[in-house]
This record gives structure tokens, C-alpha cells and sequence, in this order.
């Protein structure tokens, strides 16, 4: 199923992005991504529907938090998309 | 046994602590560490403590809050992050070893504000006449850990923003009692044992960190995230978080802090307050006993110290444990505080109280006290 993958830079942040997301009413969940999207090791992703990126970025943008990248997931793949 | 040495580490702890413990021993691995569900369960409680410890001494982002293993620890890593070996130091007269021998430790020239014990303005004055420029950090104890007295941090907070040093908070003695917000006071760093006025489990302790504050790292290690660097990351808690975080520690802290919010840390406080000055007028005029109070408890919290003229502390700390009643007798760990206040020859007997103390608890002390020092004169 499609969705989007926002990589945090460690465990807190993503609990942050959690928590922010949250607050404005989008439901998302933590998870380990794939070892290949990031070539500096262990990290952690929210993962959120395809249809509430727009909100999912405002309401990161609102809190200060910033996304180290952002993933399609599609057809199998992952994809990096522009924040 | 009936125990006053809270403020050594609170041995009375609210039931849902070991509740808690419990649970994540039972149900918790490591944060960080992995997707699945004890994994995160382990992340979802240390995140809540972190948020709840921010709400509680006013930081808006729970990454500034670092778990560490009690308050010396996270002492050590404010004092590092600042004091570069050979630095300049200011501190009160009422510090603790853990301030002091990390600076000694540094080489670092320190500067003592050192004012008579209850005299909070004296203190201010203290440290606005030391405090210049070239000054790497300035620390103070919120409440000292011997007299129980309460240090004008505030203002000192004031003057350190003033002059642009770097302020240290030593929150020992005074988290779970005493008001403090990192975002007002504009500190670099409060440190405070989670053992203590938190209700939490020994091994536990808290560095919160000001914003943008460059942190020196004690410990290097894994931290779950960006494992293939082969430097610490450079942005909390994770770079002050090596290794793998006391889950049963912190889960039981969580729950001490919830039970100190449920309280109110102003009723502790007026709690541990009138236990003291119920013990004071207890002891009132007994002869050859010096009792360290400022009238009515002004700028003091619930720890007392006493002496009592021609018997050693460490007798009357002996004979009180004889008969059941636990009190630190001794230098505290805080030689400094003692040469300030002029007891350093003599050492004191601190009684210091907890929310599990009782009146009745105090009049059984009372009686102990004129027992021990009825035999002896």
C-alpha cells in the first residue's frame, strides 16, 4: 500500500514527530526503515498515509521539526521526494 | 525504622514506583534499539518521562532532557561541557563534592561566593562581585544538601544573563519541592538525582539541557542511531546517552514524578516544612545543642542540621540508629558547605524529610534526641 515514510534522526525525534502529528489529528506510526535509505545507520520513520502529506508538513514545519528525508513508497519501492 | 535521610536518597518510595519497575522489567527491552514491541514500549515510557520531566522544570523539548545515572553524573557532564581544564569557576559556599571535585579534577580556579548561611542577599552580592567576563560557568546549589538552604538562584540566574556566563543549577535537593523553570532562568544546565525528591529508584538522575548549548560527551558508545558514524551525534539526548538506558529506573521515575504532580510539589514542600519546624521547637532549649534554622524556616527546606557542644556527631548518628532512626551524621560530602558555615571541625547530624514523614515519626525522633543527648551530659 502506498504511503510516506519521514525519517527522523533518532528515536526522540520521531516521538516528537509522533506527538506533533497527533496534535493535528494525523495518525502515523513509528518503524525501523529500511537499512538502504540511510547510509549513516540505525534510524527511525514515521510512516503516514499518502493523502495527508500536506498537513503532515505543516504541522512539522508548525513544531520546528525537521525531516531528514522523505520516501514514496510505491509499488514496492521507495522514491526520495522533495520535503 | 523510622528514616530521615531523604536527602541522601528517599528510601520511602509511592508503591506505583515499584509497580512500575515491575512492569518494565517485565514487559521493556531497550529504546532505540529495534521496531518491535518491547522496543517500543521501552521508547513510549522513556519519551513520556522526558516530556514530563520538560513540563515539570519548563522546557518546551523533551531532547533536552538527558537520563543519566544519578546527579553527580550529570553534574560531571554540565561542568565538562563548560569548564575547560584550567578554567575559571564561580560557586556558592554551599556546594557539594560532585561540583566540587570535578572542578578540581579540571584544575580549574575556583571562586567561592560564600555568604552566612539564610542570607540569600548576601549570597547575590557574593556572587555579583566574582562573577566577570572571562568566568567559564558559574554553579550553584538550589538548596544546600547540609542546611537545607534555599540559594537565590533566581537572581543569580539574572546576573549570569547579564554578564553572558553560563549558569549550572544543582537541583539535588530541590527537584520535587521547589518550583524551577530552565526557559525563565535561562540556564545552561540543571542536574538532580531521580532518587531523591523525585521518588524515583537509585541509579537514576537527570541533566536538562538550555537550548543550543554545546555538550562535551563522558561516555562514547551506541545510541541506536547513526550506528555507522563513528562519532557521537551531535544532537541530544543521544549524544549524551551511551549505552543502554536504565528502562526499570526510568519507568519507576516516571511514576515518582506523577506522584509528586498528583501531591503538589508546594504541599511536599509545606509537609517536609512543618515536620521541621515541628522538630525544632521540639529541641528548642535543650542545652548544648546548636539547631542550623532561619526564623520561621524563611529560605529553607526540609533538611536540618544540629550540633550538639562536647558529643560527636557521628555518636549521636550512631545512638539514633541504636534506636531505630536513621539521620546523616558527618561533612555530607559538602566540605565546602561546612567551611562556610563554620562547622568543617565539627561535622553535623542532618535529619531531612520526605513526604512519607510523619508527626508521629517526629515526636518518636524528639524523645530519641533527648534520650541520646540525656545519657551523654
Amino acid at each position: 500500500m502506498e504511503h510516506y515514510i519521514i525519517l527522523a534522526r533518532s528515536v526522540t525525534y520521531a516521538q516528537r514527530m509522533q506527538k506533533s502529528l497527533s496534535r493535528a489529528g494525523v495518525r502515523c506510526q513509528i518503524f525501523r526503515p529500511p537499512r538502504d535509505l540511510t547510509d549513516l545507520g540505525c534510524a527511525y520513520a514515521v510512516r503516514v498515509a499518502v493523502s495527508v502529506l500536506p498537513e503532515v508538513l505543516t504541522a512539522l514545519h508548525r513544531d520546528g521539526l525537521n525531516p531528514v528525508q522523505i520516501f514514496l513508497y510505491q509499488q514496492g519501492q521507495y522514491q526520495e521526494v522533495e520535503a | 525504622m523510622i528514616y530521615f535521610d531523604s536527602a541522601a536518597t528517599s528510601f520511602q518510595k509511592p508503591a506505583s514506583v515499584a509497580a512500575a519497575m515491575w512492569e518494565a522489567l517485565a514487559s521493556m527491552s531497550s529504546p532505540g534499539r529495534g521496531g518491535y514491541p518491547a522496543a517500543a514500549r521501552a521508547a513510549d515510557t522513556a519519551f513520556q518521562c522526558r516530556t514530563e520531566l520538560a513540563d515539570m522544570f519548563g522546557l518546551e523539548n523533551p531532547e533536552q532532557v538527558v537520563f543519566t545515572l544519578n546527579a553527580t553524573h550529570a553534574l560531571n557532564i554540565a561542568i565538562k561541557s563548560l569548564v575547560p581544564p584550567g578554567g575559571k569557576a564561580v560557586v556558592s559556599g554551599y556546594e557539594h563534592n560532585a561540583v566540587t571535585r570535578p572542578l578540581e579534577a579540571l584544575k580549574a580556579k575556583i571562586s567561592v561566593a560564600a555568604a552566612p548561611l539564610f542570607e540569600p542577599e548576601a549570597v547575590t552580592a557574593a556572587f555579583a562581585r566574582l562573577i566577570t567576563p572571562d568566568t567559564h560557568a558559574v554553579i550553584c546549589s538550589h538548596v544546600s544538601n547540609v542546611f537545607g538552604f534555599i540559594q537565590p538562584v533566581e537572581e543569580i540566574a539574572k546576573l549570569c544573563r547579564s554578564r553572558g556566563v553560563p549558569f549550572i543549577i544543582d537541583a539535588s535537593q530541590s527537584a520535587g519541592t521547589l518550583p524551577l523553570n530552565m526557559k525563565a532562568l535561562g540556564a545552561a544546565f540543571a542536574a538532580m538525582p531521580g532518587h531523591k525528591g523525585l521518588y524515583g529508584p537509585q541509579g537514576t538522575g537527570v541533566l536538562l539541557c538550555g537550548e543550543e548549548i554545546a555538550t562535551r560527551t563522558l561516555l562514547e558508545g551506541g545510541t541506536g542511531s547513526r550506528s555507522i558514524q563513528q562519532q557521537m551525534p551531535d544532537f541530544l539526548p543521544d549524544r549524551l546517552e551511551a549505552g543502554t538506558l536504565n528502562m526499570p529506573g526510568i519507568a519507576g521515575l516516571l511514576a515518582g514524578i506523577r506522584y509528586v504532580h498528583r501531591g503538589g510539589i508546594d504541599k511536599i514542600l509545606d509537609h517536609e516544612k512543618h515536620l521541621a519546624k515541628l522538630t525544632i521547637q521540639g529541641l528548642e532549649g535543650l542545652p548544648n545543642l546548636r539547631i542550623y534554622a532561619s526564623p520561621a524556616l524563611r529560605n529553607q527546606a526540609g533538611v536540618l542540621s544540629l550540633t550538639a557542644r562536647g558529643l560527636d556527631v557521628e555518636t549521636i548518628g550512631s545512638a539514633l540508629a541504636e534506636r531505630g532512626i536513621a539521620v546523616r551524621a558527618g561533612i555530607q560530602c559538602a566540605p565546602y558547605a561546612h567551611r562556610t558555615a563554620g562547622t568543617l571541625e565539627t561535622g553535623t547530624v542532618r535529619i531531612s524529610f520526605s513526604d512519607f514523614n510523619t508527626t508521629e515519626e517526629v515526636a518518636r525522633l524528639l524523645r530519641a534526641i533527648r534520650g541520646v543527648l540525656g545519657r551523654s551530659f
